[in-house]
């Protein structure tokens, strides 16, 4: 093979991995939500209550304890699961049961949920229960406009204020 | 299965060598030298990442502002930085995967290279980590997305309290110092991923971690070019209120990205950790069964002996052991390595046909990159070039002529009985080859352009049965039977050069001296000649002449007992010491010490102590041992 032939076959090469480099670093694109969609994050963490409440401890209870444990209230550390439901336009979209974190079960519930849904405008459900009696404690019901590639993220904070403690960011409400 | 399709894989990237020696020629071949490519695109990564790293802002707004201004304010040299920070890391992953393509195909995965395939692999991961952390430095859309999906894809694991993907959920949940931990980050991993790599690297014999000059030149136009023409740019600001619906991903970091949202991050988890696990196993998978012992590997003419481990090709265990046994490309293309198996039964491994014949492997050739010995071996060896260009020949001379220069010191002509002269290079020596067995050293004193005749000075020894016989028998005409040349000598002429001669360790000096003279060499050189007295510097004429001609050459004469009838007005006392006089820092010279055994004893710890590097001083003690060890700064007078 002649020198001419030599660098040119050289170059050829080298534009080949070049194209490559330059194309993949890049393309194709990836469409990661179709474009009449929006995203619905529900997330929170939330540390529901204990499962049962404390009590004053007996005397004879007290008198088997080493004397530095002795103390007058027992309050065990569990708590009890997290019940959320959310429903879209009568139709549920999310119903989980959360249990506590830690060994002891004595954590938060956490959730993350990633929910693509049509844009528009939807009626939303939302409920929460972190008793182990009893009925959800917050509801909140919401009507809210999701535009195109928009992210509604849904938290959840006992302690906001206004209705039930569910806390709506990026989202229009008609 | 997996022998087949490395087979397969064999075959095609045999005819892809083939087609890339034809291009580039095996020496530049890219295919040969994936990782010193490799090599060399990390330090174009570390140099543009600095220079990044020193206008890069961490913060929120910061981040993306600075990126921004970095790449379209100064487009021509940070622009072109950005660019080529992200082009090579994506060669460096291509360049990374197609090594372990290349090894995995052709087998160099199992037994001891298990360690460098199972360190390369964990290196290949902290490239990934380091690349995809990059990526959410620049704090774009495509960093939203792949910081979103990254905490999403290892939320998979119950093992974090509460989601880490609730760092992204609102801008709000972001802060400042996040951005100056992923920089840390950044500057981190990589710099962990080198020390890997040294590892890795540091435990395959004679590994190159340079590419040629050609290919450093080509790579780096080439990203130039990508840099210049198809700039890397930003994806606009990150905005978590939104999703960024489209990204332009970079599949080289970026491939598995899809597959979080098209199946499911526990499915990623499980190609991924299933993927890992196969690269792991896959030595053992593909293990060959072999001896558990080496074999024993000695070489001739050059006398080595060196052992094989079970698999290693007889390239590898010499580079491995210090013998440097030529090559160029290391995957039987270029021939350079190929070489004689004089006993011994090898197995010829995967190599280009064309490189070795038939014709070839039946008269005992096999290319050493590929070779794996099945026996002990013997094998042909030249310690260098230089013997090879030189060979040894046992030939017959006649005393062509002879002179007493000085009271002991008779000088030789040799004329050699044979059509073809001697060749043979200045610094070299050989033995004349006595009646019962013995042999006696001798230097060439004649350069080797001028090889007519051999010339030898000859020292008179009390009782010395040769030498007796030079100055009381010998006559013009009469047969000597010699071998040689021997030896080697470096042939390095880059740095001002000392030769310390004493006595007749004159005819070493005299015959590279008057070869440097004959090739034009403009480096500046000094003879010390020691001797004891006046009648002893035989040839001081002509070192006077030379001094004369040749600016560059100084010539200084020391007597260390000079005689009364001498009237000797020069220097006086050891010769050594004379130079260590003159040179307080030798620093910067090469010396080159021929005489006896004494003069080198006492000369070399003194220069060394003076400040001569050890690797500049070259000497027959020195020699010695360096022919045992090293094979390269080595001469015998």
């Amino acid at each position: 093979m002649n020198a001419a032939l030599r660098y040119l076959g050289q170059a050829v090469a080298y534009a080949a991995f070049a194209v490559t480099l330059g194309y993949f670093s890049t393309s194709p694109a990836y469409q990661q939500l179709p474009p009449d969609y929006a995203l619905i994050k529900l997330s929170f963490s939330h540390a529901a209550q204990r499962k049962q409440p404390c009590r004053e401890r007996t005397p004879e209870e007290l008198s088997r304890l080493p004397r530095n444990m002795r103390i007058a209230k027992d309050c065990p550390r569990e708590r009890s699961n997290v019940v959320v439901e959310m429903d879209m336009d009568d139709q549920t979209l999310y119903h989980g049961v959360l249990p506590p974190s830690g060994l002891a079960h004595d954590g938060a519930s956490s959730v993350y949920r990633r929910l693509p849904v049509r844009a528009g405008t939807h009626h939303l459900v939302l409920r929460l229960k972190d008793t182990e009696q009893g009925d959800f404690g917050f509801i909140r019901d919401a009507t809210v406009t999701l535009e195109p590639g928009r992210v509604m993220v849904i938290d959840f904070k006992a302690d906001a204020p206004g209705a039930g403690g569910w806390v709506l960011h990026g989202v229009g409400q008609p | 299965m997996i022998r087949a399709i490395q087979a397969v894989a064999q075959s095609l990237l045999l005819r892809l060598d083939n087609l890339f020696n034809h291009l580039f020629g095996p020496e530049s071949n890219p295919l040969y030298q994936l990782g010193a490519i490799t090599y060399f695109l990390f330090w174009i990564i570390l140099g543009s990442g600095l220079y990044l790293y020193a206008f890069y802002r961490t913060g929120v707004q910061e981040a993306f502002d600075s990126v921004e201004a970095i790449t379209h304010a100064q487009w021509y040299l940070g622009g072109v930085m950005r660019s080529l920070h992200r082009y090579a890391s994506d060669g460096m992953v291509l360049t990374v995967l197609i090594h372990m393509a290349r090894n995995f195909a052709m087998n160099r995965l199992s037994g001891f290279r298990a360690f460098s395939w199972i360190t390369g692999i964990v290196a290949l991961l902290f490239l990934y980590i380091s690349g995809i952390n990059g990526y959410w430095l620049v704090w774009d859309r495509l960093a939203q997305f792949v910081a979103v999906a990254t905490t999403e894809w290892l939320d998979w694991f119950p093992i974090f309290s509460s989601p880490l993907v609730r760092n992204f959920l609102i801008q709000e949940s972001l802060n400042d110092r996040f951005f100056s931990l992923l920089s840390f980050a950044h500057l981190g991993i990589p710099l962990m991923m080198l020390a890997l790599v040294v590892v890795h690297t540091q435990r395959v014999s004679g590994a190159r971690t340079h590419p040629s000059l050609p290919l450093a030149v080509g790579w780096s136009l080439m990203l130039l070019g990508l840099a210049l023409f198809r700039p890397a740019v930003s994806q606009g600001r990150a905005d978590l209120s939104t999703v960024p619906a489209q990204v332009n991903l970079d599949w080289f970091f970026l491939p598995s990205y899809p597959l979080i949202y098209a199946w499911s991050p526990g499915r990623l988890w499980a190609l991924i950790g299933g993927a890992l696990a196969f690269l792991l196993l896959l030595p053992a998978l593909t293990r060959t069964r072999r001896p558990r012992e080496g074999f024993r590997i000695t070489t001739v003419p050059t006398v080595r002996a060196f052992s094989a481990k079970p698999g290693e090709t007889i390239l590898e265990a010499g580079l491995r052991q210090g013998v440097r046994l030529p090559y160029v490309c290391r995957d039987g293309a270029c021939g350079a390595c190929k070489g004689t198996i004089l006993h011994g039964e090898v197995e010829y491994g995967v190599y280009q046909a064309q490189t070795l014949t038939q014709a070839e492997r039946s008269a005992g050739r096999a290319l050493f990159c590929r070779a794996m010995p099945l026996s002990d071996l013997e094998i042909e060896y030249y310690e260098n070039e230089l013997q090879k260009q030189a060979p040894v020949r046992l030939l017959t001379c006649t005393v062509h002529a002879m002179r007493r220069v000085a009271p002991d010191v008779m000088m030789l002509w040799l004329r050699p009985c044979t059509d073809e002269p001697l060749r043979f290079f200045a610094g070299q020596y050989l033995d004349v080859l006595l009646d019962v067995g013995a042999r006696r050293s001798f230097s060439f004193a004649n350069p080797p352009h001028d090889n007519d005749l051999i010339e030898l000075h000859i020292r008179r020894i009390e009782g010395g049965r040769f030498t007796s016989h030079v100055f009381s028998q010998m006559r013009v005409g009469e047969e000597l039977r010699i071998e040689g040349p021997l030896g080697t000598f470096p042939q390095d002429d880059d740095v001002p050069t000392i030769f310390l001669a004493g006595a007749t360790g004159f005819a070493p000096v005299k015959s590279m001296l008057e070869h440097r003279f004959h090739v034009g060499s403009r480096t500046r050189m000094l003879l010390y000649w020691g001797v004891r007295s006046r009648a002893d510097l035989y040839m001081a004429d002509l070192a006077s002449a030379w001094q004369r001609e040749h600016p560059n050459f100084a010539f200084v004469p020391v007597l260390s007992a000079p005689l009364a009838e001498d009237q000797w007005q020069g220097r006086t006392g050891l010769v050594h010491e004379a130079v260590l006089a003159d040179f307080p820092d030798l620093k910067g010279f090469r010396i080159y010490a021929c005489g006896s055994m004494q003069m080198v004893q006492a000369a070399r710890p003194a220069f060394l102590a003076q400040g001569l590097p050890e690797d500049m001083c070259i000497s027959d003690a020195f020699l010695i041992a360096a022919q045992r060890d090293a094979a390269a700064k080595v001469a015998i007078a």
